[in-house]
Formats: structure tokens, sequence, C-alpha cells
């Protein structure tokens, strides 16, 4: 059986350079800039009211600040996509640190009062999936909702499990989303927890994938397709860089793509400053697409590495497939570099060899 | 659509390390909810639990829940017989939702109490992704690997992942189960959202107050059944089918008509081609709260008829296992479809007259079934259905 | 305790606790509806009525019995005011 195309109807983003759908992502693309609070080993906060207009006032009394993120930008997406839920929508949405924040303040409720200090409404927003289950009430997807929990590639890892959905007809269309906040314990322990070199940031993107034929129904503009989607481990020992460099999820969604590693026109990689990990991934990125292969950006200096930026990334790629355009993030005073209107690679690798490829196409 | 098979179980309960001591207590109907000890209990009102008595050997190093987690797969991998090199190929799935923050939590207790000196636990051994990188490399798992959260469907979701990835073709064997030790912040939380019984729970009686804590870790080995079958590999069950969907209603409290519940049971069904009258014994979530079970309930008759099938609550026995619930009981399950017993439920002293089954009160029921179903139901209303078929 | 200070407690509760905006609830009255679904109400749920009476028992000092149907008393801060008071030791 053939598995069924998948195609990206809404882009929605928040975070410190960019609030808006895809028109927003495009005008940021065309003339790239860092966010506020950039640096190498700095986290690179969300301004207050970021989302400010974007969640109703009423919901947002409940949700903590990382859930009223995620809805914010599933909200762009869905508005830019038109989606209708009750056709069946789900939900993949991937994190690394979910809502640590209302955990350490639920924990010093308890350290502070007592017993008598527990906050019962805190308390469903220390499991990982509040975000999933928040963003599915406020959206009315009620098929799948999951959410996954990766190092480094859980947004790219969302939309590769969200596209595998769409193509095997599990459910017509899918909210892919990352999600990212940094709690204030996790910022003041960021070297004593590895994170030292790293320019880290907040945010959330979506993305809309259903089937063409969904989209088609109701006139959807398609914004990219994800002709290819895989994700795979490369040996190493926890954490770890490792030395294997050749990937088979490239392989397996250049081959679900029907490409050659030759038809790839750039590459979003997932370089975040991290040089181990940095120079593991362009050895693997360089194994797979030969000597000729085409210029790779990140974005992490400009936005921060977030599971949301491995989102974005994937529309960026439709951008770029369409455009003819990528950001060359090598110095903040960022250029475009002229690249070949023809599919892009998404790809990410975490410490510890899990990693996700992607092939994006233009619409 | 391929086949999919059960040819390996793992289990670490409260009745002790292993399946065959997790099958004497479910088999003999023991309650194994007592005072917790792993963590501190005083002024809460609730304070018991399933706790796995004995600490599974392993470096100390090693959070409680990892140590449990490497213990229970350890034994499914050792019962399928999967090598080395079948092992390069194999998937793995993880359903977690804890990870390592009992330890996280006694390095921040101690830090508010002013007690300097301790290590920041390391923050990757805290989330949940922690476990699937840990046992990925102990056992040299080495194909896709990814990990679910889906607060107490967890186990079972990550299940159904594994299934998705063996029907699409991406692997032929994995390994998927759910893993969660007790931590502070749940045993608190559940606490003083007055969803626990100072006594152990009973679900689906008449009287019922709420749940039980719990802890565990329960994994299975999934393998293609064609290819299952050629490398002679023991079958314990078939998984014909899943089902997974989203309430979208409330963060906490289920949908009063069950809908998602039923969405979820009829998704299973439909998947594995099977009528609801096939189906003769449904492991229920069964909480023990008041609205678990009675919207349960309702799902259930609305999907299968009133009295159609044999329910019980392994959650009577063994607490609620969190992240570990979804998978203990899919193993619950198989080998009630296996030994041809049904567990009881614990602790049901006066059947609820609107829960319209029987819950096989106390007491194991001997009889054959050929065909069940597990559900788990979670936080924020993500339902997990899971249709097994005896071997 | 007055009748007012306790309907102060109770709206620095609803700030505090239940993360209303401090203009709300200022302007929530004796006799505004708590419940959701009933109209003109400040829509809280099972679980914002949970932190209320968590809360409740904090401040006041007093403690609820769960196994009682305690709904009528939680229909407005009125009705609150007067189960509480019953509660308090007499001065």
């Amino acid at each position: 059986m053939a598995a069924a195309r998948v195609v990206i109807t809404g882009v929605g983003i928040v975070n410190g350079a960019v609030v808006g759908d895809s028109a927003a992502l495009g005008a940021f693309l065309a003339a790239p800039r860092p966010a506020p609070g950039m640096a190498p080993g700095a986290v690179g906060r969300l301004a207050a009211g970021a989302f400010a207009g974007l969640v109703d006032a009423q919901d947002a009394r409940r949700l903590s600040r990382v859930c009223q993120l995620s809805i914010a930008a599933a909200k762009l997406a869905m508005r830019e996509s038109g989606v209708d839920a009750a056709r069946g929508l789900g939900l993949v949405l991937g994190t690394e640190f979910g809502d640590l924040s209302s955990t350490h303040v639920f924990a010093d409720g308890f350290l502070e009062r007592g017993a008598a200090g527990l906050s019962p409404l805190l308390f469903p927003n220390t499991v990982m999936n509040t975000m999933a289950a928040t963003t599915a009430i406020a959206t009315g997807a009620r098929e799948l909702a999951l959410t996954l929990n990766a190092p480094t590639v859980a947004g790219e890892l969302a939309v590769a499990r969200a596209a595998a959905a769409v193509a095997a007809g599990e459910v017509p269309a899918v909210l892919a989303g990352g999600v990212e906040e940094i709690d204030p314990v996790v910022e003041r322990e960021l070297p004593a927890l590895g994170f030292g070199r790293e320019t880290l940031g907040e945010g959330a993107a979506f993305l809309v994938l259903e089937t063409p034929a969904s989209a088609a129904a109701r006139g959807a503009t398609i914004l990219g397709e994800v002709s290819g989607a895989s994700w795979r481990a490369l040996p190493t020992r926890p954490w770890g860089v490792g030395r294997q460099r050749v990937s088979r999820a490239i392989e397996a969604a250049l081959g679900a793509a029907g490409l050659e590693a030759g038809d790839v026109g750039a590459v979003y990689g997932s370089a975040s400053g991290d040089r181990a990990r940095d120079t593991w991934e362009a050895h693997v990125l360089a194994s797979a697409l030969g000597p000729d292969a085409p210029p790779v950006a990140s974005l992490a200096r400009l936005l921060g590495r977030h599971a949301g930026l491995g989102v974005l990334r994937v529309a960026a790629a439709a951008w770029t497939a369409r455009s003819g355009l990528l950001p060359a993030a090598d110095e903040p005073a960022t250029r475009l570099t002229r690249v070949p209107a023809r599919p892009g690679l998404v790809h990410g690798l975490a410490r510890g060899g899990a990693h996700v490829a992607l092939v994006v196409s233009a619409a | 659509m391929k086949r999919v098979v059960v040819t390996g179980l793992g289990a670490a309960t409260p009745f002790g390390l292993g399946v065959k001591a997790y099958w004497s207590g479910l088999a003999n109907g023991v309650c194994a909810i007592r005072p917790l000890t792993v963590i501190e209990t005083d002024t809460f009102r609730s304070r018991i639990g399933g706790e796995v008595p004995e600490t599974p050997g392993g470096s100390s190093r090693r959070t409680r829940a990892d140590r449990l987690a490497i213990a229970a797969v350890d034994e499914a991998l050792s019962d399928a017989a999967l090598g080395t090199r079948d092992r390069a190929d194999t998937a793995l799935v993880v359903g977690a939702v804890g990870g390592g923050m009992l330890e996280a939590e006694s390095w921040y207790w101690a830090a508010a109490r002013g007690q300097r000196g301790r290590a920041v636990p390391a923050l990757r051994s805290v989330l949940p992704c922690a476990h699937a990188e840990a046992l990925s490399a102990r056992f040299r798992l080495g194909g896709p690997r990814h990990s679910v959260v889906t607060a107490c469907s967890s186990g079972a979701v990550a299940v159904a992942e594994a299934a998705s990835l063996i029907r699409a073709g991406v692997v032929d064997t994995a390994v998927a189960g759910g893993v969660d030790a007790i931590t502070r912040i749940c045993f608190m939380g559940f606490n003083a959202l007055k969803l626990l019984d100072p006594t152990p729970c009973r679900p689906f009686d008449r009287n019922r107050r709420g749940m039980s804590m719990g802890e565990g870790a329960g994994f299975v080995v999934l393998e293609d059944a064609t290819r299952a079958r050629e490398r002679g590999a023991r079958v314990h069950a078939e998984l014909a089918g899943h089902g997974m969907t989203t309430d979208a209603y409330h963060v906490t409290a289920p949908e009063p008509e069950g809908d998602g519940m039923a969405r979820a049971m009829r998704a299973a069904l439909a998947q594995g081609g099977t009528p609801a009258s096939a189906v003769q014994y449904a492991n229920a979530h069964g909480t023990g709260t008041p609205q678990n079970d009675r919207v349960e309930a309702r799902a259930l008759a609305r999907v299968f008829g009133e009295g159609a099938l044999l329910v019980s609550s392994t959650k009577s026995m063994i607490g609620h296992t969190m992240a570990a619930a979804g998978s203990l009981e899919a193993i619950a399950t198989i080998l009630a479809l296996g030994h041809g017993v049904v567990p009881p439920t614990a602790n049901l002293d006066t059947p609820d007259p609107d829960v319209a089954f029987d819950c096989v009160a106390r007491v194991p029921r001997e009889t054959p079934i050929d065909c069940a179903i597990s559900n788990s139901f979670g936080f924020g209303g993500q339902n997990v259905t899971l249709l097994f078929r005896r071997g | 305790m007055e009748p007012k200070e306790v309907l102060d407690e109770l709206k620095t509760i609803l700030v505090a606790r239940l993360k209303f905006d401090p203009r709300r609830a200022a302007e929530t009255t004796e006799l505004t509806p708590l419940a959701k679904g009933v109209e003109g109400s400040i829509g809280l749920d099972s679980l914002d009525f949970i932190e209320l009476s968590i809360a409740i028992e904090e401040r006041f000092g007093i403690t609820m019995d769960e196994s009682e149907d305690l709904s009528e008393h939680f229909a407005s801060f009125a009705t609150l005011s007067r189960f509480i008071a019953g509660k308090l030791p007499a001065a």
C-alpha cells in the first residue's frame, strides 16, 4: 500500500524573534536577526507578554506559561491552516524539559508550608503531557495525542512521528509541535548540567500536517510537503558522542521521498554550540551527502536551541525550497546564501545517538 | 496488515522481581499495597502504596526507576531469546512520567534544607527520556528509540507505538513498556487532589474512595509474527490491535460520558478486525476513584453491552503504577490468556450496583479466554486500548 | 472574624491560589455564583474547588469532612462565609 503524501497547511511560531504564521517566518528568514539574549551558555528568554492576546484570558488563568506558549503557537497554525478538528485531528508534541517550572514551584509549596502549601491546581502540570493535554482541549484534537520527550531532537521527532501518522492513514490531520521553556532552576545550574556552551532558547512552533485530500477538500494553501521522515539511533554510550557516521535515517528519509543525496538543495542541521556533538553531526551529514554537499544552516545562534526550533526548521526548509535562499547563520550579522530551489534535508542528532531526518519539499 | 506477536515478558512489581512473582500474586488475588517506605509520608492522609520490595541490583548511581526498567527489560530479552544481532535492529519505546525525579527530589529537598555539597543530579538522568538512553546502551538495542509521556497511559502507549513501528515495516522487533518509581511529587500531588484512598483501593466497589499509589516496570518484546515463527520464538499472545484517543475535555477529570474511552476500545477492535462479542475479558484502568470506575463501566457497557464480559482491575493488587501501569496490565492480560485464569479485583466487598459487570470479586476465575483488552486512561484524557488474542 | 474580613480573605485566595486577575477578584461580590455553568459565575470547576477548599482549610484553620456533600456551601461567597463562620471556634 503506497503511503499517503503529507502536506503542510499551517505554521504557528512563538519565540523571541518571530510571532506569527508562515508569513512571519518568511519575513524573518528573509532578514534574519538574533532574538534577544542569545549567547553561548545563556538562555534567550521570551519577553513577558510575547504571546499576549493569543491565549484567551479566562483560560489563561489556569494555564502555566509553557502551556500558554504551546496553545498560542498551535492556534496560530490552526488559524492559517483552517483545518476542522471535528474531521479528525491528532497532536504530537516534542519537548526536552516539559513544565519543570510548575514542578519546582509545586515542590516549593510543600517545602515552605508543608502539605497545606501544596497546590492541586499545579499538580497536573508536573506531568510532561500537560502541554499536549491543554493544547488538545484548546484545539479540539481528539485523535491520538502524544508527548515525545527526547534530548535535542524532540521537535524534529514530533514532526517525523506526526508525518508517519498521516502517511499511514492513522488520522487525516495532525498538529505537530515543539515546545520549550527553561526553568530558572535549570538555568542556574546550566554549567553543572552540562549545557555550558550551547545557546538555549525558549519558544514553540507547530505545523498542521495533513493528507492532500484533506487539504484539497477545503481549498487550503499547501505551504510545503514532508516527503520523507525517519528516526533512528547511532551507537554510542548514553549522552555520548560517537564515531559512527553512516545514518540510516537520512537514507530512509531520502528513499521515502524517492530522492538521492544529490537532489538535496540545502540542509537545516541541529548545531548549537556543543562542539563535539556539532562535529559529529557534520561528519554524519558529509558522509550522507558527499563531497558536493549543500550548505548547512542551523538557526540555533539566532533563536537558541529548543524543541520549537526543531519544528520551525521544517517550515524553514519549505521556505528555502521555494525561495532558493538559506540563512547562513555563521555570524550574528547574518547573510543569505543562494541555494537551488530543491527539496531540503532537516536533520537533528542528539548526544546518545538518537537522530531524525526529514526531507521537505516546496508545495 | 502485518501481525504482531509478543515473544518476551519482563516485570518488576510490588510482588517482587520477575514475571513469576507477578503472576503468583495476581493469580492468588494478593493485595500488595502496604505502608510506603521509599519516601516520608508523615502528615499525609494516604500513606500506603504498592512498592517494589527488593531493590534491583545494579549501580547505586543509577536511579531507582532505571534499575527497575533494566531488571524488567533484561528478563524480557532473555525470555524472547533475542540475540545480539537481532538487538542491533530492535526498536525501543519507553513510557515514562517521573523519570529520575525521586533522586532529583532528594537533591532539591536537601538544598532547600540548607544542606549544600550534594552534586546536582544530571538533568539527563531525571528526564523521562533518560530510561531509553540507559536501556539502549545497556542492552545494545540499536534500532529507533523514543520515549512517550502520556501520564497514566504511558506504558500502554509505548506498546502501541512499538506495534505501529512493526506494522509500518520500520523494524521487525521492538522492546516496549513503561516504568515509574514512587516520587514525592506524585505522592503529594495525588494526596492534594484528594484522589487517594487511605486504605487499599477498592475498584468497582460501591464504597470506593480513591486510588492507591504504586511503582514498577513492565516491558514486552514485540515481533513481526512471520519473523517470530521463522526463528522459532515462543509466542505469548498476539497484539491484534490498539486504539488511541484524546478526551480534549479537562486536565484531570474524564469526560463524563466516556466517549473518548469508547472510541479507543472501538478503534482497537476495528484494527484487530474483531467483533465486540469476541472479547471475553477487559483488564480495566480501574483506579478505584469514584469517577474513573463509573465512567469506564459506562463506556464498557456502550461498547460491549452490559454484563458481556468479565472485568477486573490489577490496580486493586499493585496500586496505580503510573507509567508502568499500561504495560504491566498488558502483561497481566497476556498471562490471563495464557493460563486461562482471570485475576480478581481485590478488596471488592460490595460491588457497585451501577457497574453492570462481573468484576471477579476477590477470587480468581478459572476460565479459558481467547480474546481480551487492556484499558489505560491517563490524566488529560489520554485513552489507550490494547487488544490481545491467545498465542 | 467579621463577615467582611472573611470575604476579603476569600478574594485574596482567588488571586493567590486560583490565579484570578486582582481586578476580577475585586469585582466579585458575596452573591456572585462560583460554579462553572451557572450564569454570571466566575467559572470554578472541580479542580478549582479542591484548591479552594485546601486554601480555606489552611487560612481559617478548619477541616472539611470529605464524606459530606459540601457543594451547596460553595454556591457563592455568602454561603461559603456562613459555612466557615459555623466552623470557626466561638470567639
